[in-house]
């Protein structure tokens, strides 16, 4: 593990030092603002930054808190976000490490914005001072707005951040700068942190969630940095922490998106952990045992909102957690595994050192949230759904559960701050506090934040050293699990004896706690974790509602939609309201706090988060969607029913091959991933749901890592429809939606279409109708071929033969680009029409000019231009005789493009002879002139409709009176003038026709 | 590019700087120019890229004075893309002179009087000049090219910057030229009209005092569009403006302006010398003018194809292909003079007979219905006075002046 090897500042071994390490160092850093805050806010258990912390924590401040623990401000901004709790995951991001923060910023901006306290953090910190993404987490409340926005963008936003940019902007500002955010952790955090913040707030951090994932929120603020999953884990985990038993598997799972995290921060967290030993006791110092304790007990309050939610997260996580702790830490990285172990370490010792001496509760603290981190990550994966039906629990569990979340999203935090942890050793306590809070589930949480301060003691005075860390851990992590004092104690007994056991066994120091079940020491959530469950699964249906913010993001939501369509409309509203009211409430919270810590810096942000706040859904909409949008990418908005496989668990027969598709899809975006970040357990765990979406969140994070991916990289194949209509015949009409698969006709069936339509022997309106609707099917399938050149040019040709300019227009303005892609059809003969067209009704010298130069030497050899550019030589001299030679000698359907323009032609050329010849015209020759083929009765009518004045010589045939008709000619209004220009399209007849 | 040490790198760049701002304080719009004309390729401004390339970090320069970072955001624009042109990055180059030019105006807005225009002037003739490179660069790596559009609604903009009241106003011709410039390359002439219409609808401001170089330019390109409009008056007034005050020693400009005029002066009757035409090198009008002279039908008709491509290109081919009809009236004349020769008192009887063995002489193959409509057209079009006898077939010329010249008036009027 990389915590032995890694910034090893005090106590080498257990991961959880390395966590408490890193947290110590941002709590050392951020500690000193924020703690003063954080005291104030907190009160008395606050005092100490670890407290503020602890209480975040229990809000989703611990998260924050322990990242700003130190910053005091940060820690106290937490405390108002624990109650608010949405915001703690943002806190503990932002206040973590800057850089951390920065990155999980871009990723989780929505979901900071939930934790408007986060925000606030940041302000308190400073952080407004870090460039865009930190203003963002700065913001955080306020700046999610913004946030969302970029979120959209996301992949450009992301990657800014990711690039540090931020970070060197945060190394600029007074507070952070150095410390925090080492450029380079940064943006390897960053994507990370990014990914998981999507995550979360795709979760539902954003949503009511919160009030579930609490302790997620805290992971959030942890994962924040990285761990966003881990908030939302770390709520899981609270919750299931609160179930005693799932907390393991939470663990796990944020292991192993720390590891991802830690690719970059594993050393960092190394060394944390090495640090810990000795800071253990401190970081353990959550354990302030009052701190623990009472996060049983807070648990057990908050327990019935959270309960259900979290345990159903919990169960989830659990199931697959405790066990997959090792599965899942080898899958994430050994970087999961490390922290498993470490607190499973850290587990054993808490218990005793949470109640015994506070130092060392915190290491246990810290322990607790890893392992609730690492079981959020499952949990977050599905707990996005979950998330949403928190907010509302949230509030309250945020009060009650803070303590558990804390210390996870301490947990998450410490990656981030492993960097700076090095600096600061006694952050790390601090942040194992929080850690330790988070884990004792939210309530706890409050009374961890008491804790805290008993870490950053416990930093000072290291007891821990006859207990393994990776004991203390466990312990941790099994009250993390208690909901309740009763939970706690029967938990504390049961500990006892396992410690006991392992003692006489004399393997205490040998047994790997990060993997020892929590089963054996909790039996008591079971229950919870499956009404968990089920809001979960509303939780998810709610989270579809996020999609619509990111149109061109794939969203994780259509899944849920599919699974719980019912759901998803009612669902997702509540969540919001519930999460505007946390968001308010945390505003709130923030406010208080900011009054209390009287925060110079981080007060800019109040006015900043209260916008925030206001903004929040959105952003967390949008968070969710960008987590969502690598989902997404494959999933293309415009086909629901296709993409939704993508998300979707279900395994329902008619998408099979849709989820091919996908995996498809998701393989290619996981190897991006690969690529960025080190390893990807995730594939192995297809197995359960929880997998899955692991997988496609962390398609997510890739997209956030890799910064944005524009439209333009959006694979279109692969969200094009494919018809499965085999209907011939159906009737056009114009989408107002996305296409339906099972409505649109695949290729063969539109060959027999256009067969049909072209032998059929009804009118043209039916054709028109017809071979409308086939061009709709070949435009949504993206069919650009023989065909579709086919059913344009058959369009064209019967528009034309029933004088339908516009429709031939239409048809000509994409063979025009069909021709241009290279497809070979008559592109010659429609040149030739296009002339015609020009020449005779557009009557643009400019439009003809360019028209006549683009001609090849080729084209101009073909007969029907070789006509075309005689008839327009005929037109522009006005040369009618030459015009009806040419219309009787037409090739293809150039006759029914002049067939417009004759009435025009001849009442010119009558015009012009009766001017100019004496004293009279025979009909005959005009008839035979003007193209009436011979026929004198239609020619003489026509004459005498236009105003000639006609008289009969002494044979009696009939002749044109020049002379009389000069003045009289005029051209009379067409009788049968419909919109179309043919009577045969007069809407009467074409109901009397079709009906 | 030769090596330039960091240490000469940052004396450039500062003396670039400390220039710009001087050029600024004391409104040198000379020298102004001078910094920001890219396509001059002077050789201070290419060793200002190369120490750009050199020295990374320009923009610290920038902020380190006061003096400087006023200018911050035109500065580091103009760095940024005197360096993208400087390797050869165009579109990159572009983009950031777009910005650069931007924050320029927005400068120049602030700036009450107009001693700057010149250095917008190059400004916006540097814009063009960039996008049109920038589009050349794109369409080879397969790309739409769409830079030169940009740099028109760029251009929109300083001249909605310009055209208000006041000194400034007096630039509005330039930028409107630039316009006119981009639109006919882009082929969307009809932006024009708008421009046009806040031109020559101001009453406030004398058209004569505008500079004369933009009042030729402008007139040039309203004559051209004139012309498509087939406006031979109009065109025949817009060019000839443009003609007469153009410098008589750009010969260049000369005979641009000459490829337009010819055709609209030999719509209106008027034909130039041969002189002419060889001075300014037109030599695809000599058979034009050739056949108009001798009612050759064939050398119109032989010289319209040879030449097509390139008077399709300029527009003008629609305008010669007309001036047929007054050829056929030439040929008529001929007709009527020969007849006159050998039988004066019915030399004005025109048999549609004769008509069309002249023109089988000249190769051309028309049957008397044809020959009739071509004779009804000319009447019609008061090319020839007289009447067509259907039923005799044969054209009854006037008397008097039975082949009236157009004298400056477009035919059919």
């Amino acid at each position: 593990m990389n915590q032995g090897g890694g910034n090893t500042q005090t106590v080498p071994p257990l991961d959880p030092n390395s966590i408490e390490n890193r947290y110590g160092v941002n709590g050392s850093q951020v500690q000193i603002s924020p703690y003063q805050y954080s005291t104030g806010s907190d009160g008395a258990s606050w005092t100490t930054h670890k407290v503020d912390n602890q209480v975040v924590q229990n809000g989703n401040y611990s998260s924050s808190n322990y990242y700003h623990p130190q910053p005091t401000v940060a820690t106290v901004p937490a405390t108002g976000n624990v109650q608010e709790t949405p915001n703690t995951a943002s806190f503990s991001s932002s206040s973590t490490s800057g850089t951390a923060n920065t990155s999980q910023d871009y990723s989780g901006y929505t979901p900071y914005q939930t934790s408007s306290d986060p925000p606030q953090n940041y302000s308190n910190t400073g952080y407004s001072s870090y460039y865009s993404g930190y203003q963002q987490q700065q913001p955080s409340q306020s700046s999610y707005p913004q946030p969302v926005g970029a979120y959209q963008n996301t992949g450009a936003p992301y990657q800014p951040i990711s690039s540090f940019q931020n970070p060197g902007s945060y190394a600029g500002t007074p507070s952070y700068s150095g410390t925090y955010y080492n450029p380079a952790d940064y943006q390897t955090t960053g994507g990370y942190q990014t990914t998981n913040y999507s995550n979360q707030t795709a979760g539902g951090y954003q949503n009511t969630n919160y009030s579930n994932q609490t302790p997620t929120t805290n992971q959030g603020n942890y994962t924040s940095n990285p761990y966003q999953n881990y908030t939302h884990d770390t709520t899981n985990s609270h919750s299931s922490t609160v179930a005693a038993t799932t907390t393991p598997v939470h663990y796990q799972q944020n292991y192993q998106q720390w590891p991802d995290y830690y690719s970059q921060t594993e050393v960092p967290c190394a060394p944390g952990t090495e640090k810990l030993p000795a800071p253990s006791a401190v970081s353990q110092s959550f354990p302030v045992p009052g701190v623990t304790n009472e996060m049983p007990a807070s648990n057990g309050q908050p327990v019935p909102s959270y309960a259900q939610p979290w345990r159903q997260e919990t169960n989830l996580s659990q199931p697959p957690s405790q066990q997959p702790a090792a599965a899942v830490s080898a899958s994430n990285d050994a970087y999961w595994m490390h922290q498993t172990q470490n607190q499973q370490a850290h587990y054993p010792v808490p218990p005793q050192n949470h109640y015994q001496s506070p130092l060392e509760t915190k290491p246990l603290h810290k322990t607790p949230f890893q392992g609730h981190q690492r079981t959020t990550y499952p949990q977050e994966m599905n707990s996005q759904s979950s998330v949403h039906q928190a907010p509302l629990g949230y509030r309250q569990p945020t009060q009650t559960t803070p303590s558990v979340d804390t210390q996870r999203v301490s947990k998450v935090q410490i990656p981030t701050n492993p960097r700076i942890a090095s600096n600061l050793p006694s952050g790390y306590t601090k942040m194992d506090k929080g850690s330790s809070a988070a884990g004792a589930i939210k309530t706890p949480a409050y009374v961890s934040v008491s804790m805290p301060k008993p870490k950053s003691h416990a930093t000072a005075v290291p007891e821990p050293g006859t207990l393994p860390k990776s004991l203390c851990g466990f312990v941790e992590r099994a009250f993390a699990r208690c909901k309740d004092d009763k939970e706690n104690a029967s938990c504390q007994a049961a500990l006892k004896k396992v410690i006991a056991d392992a003692r006489d066994d004399g393997t205490l120091h040998t047994r790997d706690w990060d993997t020892e079940p929590l089963s054996t020491v909790l039996n008591t959530d079971v229950t919870n974790t499956e009404s968990s469950s089920t809001l979960i699964s509303s939780l998810q249906n709610k989270s579809p509602t996020k999609r619509p913010k990111s149109r061109w993001e794939p969203l994780v939501e259509k899944p849920f939609v599919k699974a719980a369509p019912a759901f998803s409309s009612g669902v997702k509203f509540g969540g919001w309201n519930q999460q505007n009211q946390n968001n308010k409430k945390s505003f709130e919270s923030f406010q208080k706090a900011d009054a209390v810590t009287d925060s110079k810096p981080t007060y800019s942000w109040q006015n900043s988060a209260k916008k925030s706040f206001q903004r929040p859904v959105k952003r967390q909409r949008f968070s969710g969607g960008a987590s969502n949008a690598i989902d997404d990418e494959a999933s293309s908005d415009s086909d629901k029913d296709l993409t939704p496989s993508a998300m979707s668990f279900a395994t329902s027969a008619e998408e099979t091959k849709r989820r091919d598709s996908r995996s498809k899809r998701f393989e290619k975006v996981q190897g991006h991933s690969r690529r960025n970040e080190i390893p990807r357990p995730m594939n192995p765990n297809v197995g359960n749901l929880h997998s899955r979406r692991g997988t496609a969140l962390r398609p997510g994070e890739d997209f956030d890592e890799n910064g944005c991916r524009s439209v333009e990289d959006i694979d279109w194949n692969a969200l094009t429809v494919k018809g499965t209509c085999q209907e011939i015949e159906k009737r056009y009409f114009r989408l107002t939606s996305a296409p339906d698969p099972s409505a649109v006709r695949p290729e063969d069936v539109l060959e027999k279409a256009l067969l049909m339509v072209q032998d059929s022997q009804k009118n043209y309106l039916y054709k028109c109708d017809q071979l409308k609707s086939i061009r709709q099917d070949l435009t949504v399938q993206r069919i650009h071929n023989h065909l579709t050149v086919k059913v344009y040019e058959t369009h064209a040709r019967l528009a034309l033969e029933a004088g339908d300019l516009p429709e031939y227009n239409q048809c000509l303005s994409q063979l025009k680009i069909l021709y241009g892609e290279g497809i070979e059809g008559c592109s010659l003969e429609f040149a030739a029409y296009s002339l015609l067209y020009i020449t005779l009704h557009s009557n643009n010298n400019r439009e003809l000019l360019s028209s006549m130069s683009r001609l090849s030497k080729e084209a101009k050899k073909d007969e029907a231009v070789r006509h075309a550019l005689s008839v327009r030589a005929a037109v522009t001299s006005g040369n009618y005789v030459m015009f009806f030679r040419l219309y009787k000698t037409a090739p293809n359907m150039n006759s029914f493009l002049m067939d417009l323009y004759v009435e025009k032609m001849r009442y010119k050329a009558v015009t012009v002879m009766s001017r100019s010849c004496r004293p009279t015209i025979p009909v005959s020759y005009l008839a035979y002139v003007l193209g009436f083929t011979d026929d004198m009765e239609v020619c003489s009518e026509w004459l005498k409709a236009h105003g000639a004045s006609l008289i009969a010589d002494s044979n009696g045939d009939m002749l044109l009176d020049t002379k009389a008709s000069t003045t009289s000619l005029f051209m009379p209004e067409p009788e049968d003038a419909v919109a179309h220009g043919d009577k045969n399209l007069d809407v009467n007849d074409f109901f009397t026709r079709t009906s | 590019m030769a090596y330039v040490s960091m240490g000469e790198a940052h004396r450039r760049i500062t003396e670039y700087l400390n220039r710009f701002c001087d050029a600024v304080s004391y409104q040198d719009s000379s020298m102004l120019c001078r910094l920001l004309s890219f396509s001059s390729n002077s050789p201070s401004l290419l060793s200002l890229a190369d120490a750009l390339n050199v020295f990374q970090d320009a923009s610290s320069l920038i902020r380190q004075s006061d003096k400087f970072s006023e200018y911050g955001e035109i500065l580091a624009h103009l760095f940024r893309s005197l360096q993208s042109y400087r390797v050869g990055n165009l579109v990159e180059a572009y983009l950031a002179f777009e910005k650069f030019a931007n924050a320029f105006v927005q400068e120049f807005r602030n700036w009450e009087s107009a001693w700057a225009l010149e250095a917008l002037y190059v400004v916006c003739y540097e814009v063009r000049i960039l996008a049109e490179k920038a589009d050349k660069e794109l369409t080879s790596n397969g790309k739409s090219p769409e830079k030169l559009k940009a740099a028109g609604s760029l251009l929109m903009k300083v001249f909605g910057v310009l055209a208000g009241k006041g000194p400034k106003r007096v630039g509005a011709l330039y930028v409107t030229c630039q316009l006119f410039k981009t639109y006919f390359k882009l082929g969307t002439v009809n932006l024009c009209r708008s421009v046009i219409r806040s031109i020559e609808t101001a009453r406030i401001f004398d058209f004569e005092e505008f500079p004369r170089r933009d009042k030729v330019t402008y007139m040039y390109y309203t004559g051209r569009l004139e012309v498509f409009n087939e406006n031979f008056p109009a065109a025949d007034t817009k060019l000839s403006y443009a003609l007469q005050h153009c410098n008589p020693k750009r010969e260049r400009n000369i005979r641009m302006i000459l490829k337009y005029l010819i055709p609209v002066k030999l719509s209106l009757g008027v034909i130039p010398k041969d002189e002419l035409l060889q001075k300014y090198n037109l030599h695809e009008y000599m058979n034009v003018v050739q056949a108009l002279r001798k009612g050759d039908l064939r050398l119109l008709r032989h010289a319209l194809q040879e030449h097509e491509d390139r008077f399709l290109r300029s527009g003008v081919y629609l305008v010669l292909e007309k001036l047929e009809l007054q050829v056929y009236q030439r040929l008529m004349k001929k007709i009527y003079i020969i007849q006159k020769l050998s039988d004066p008192a019915r030399a004005h009887q025109l048999k549609l007979e004769v008509i069309a063995k002249a023109l089988r002489w000249l190769e051309i193959d028309m049957d008397l219905d044809e020959v009739e409509c071509i004779m009804t057209i000319l009447i019609y079009k008061n090319l020839v006075k007289g009447y067509l006898a259907h039923k005799s077939k044969v054209v009854v010329l006037s008397k008097q002046d039975p082949f009236p010249k157009l004298n400056g008036k477009p035919v059919g009027s």
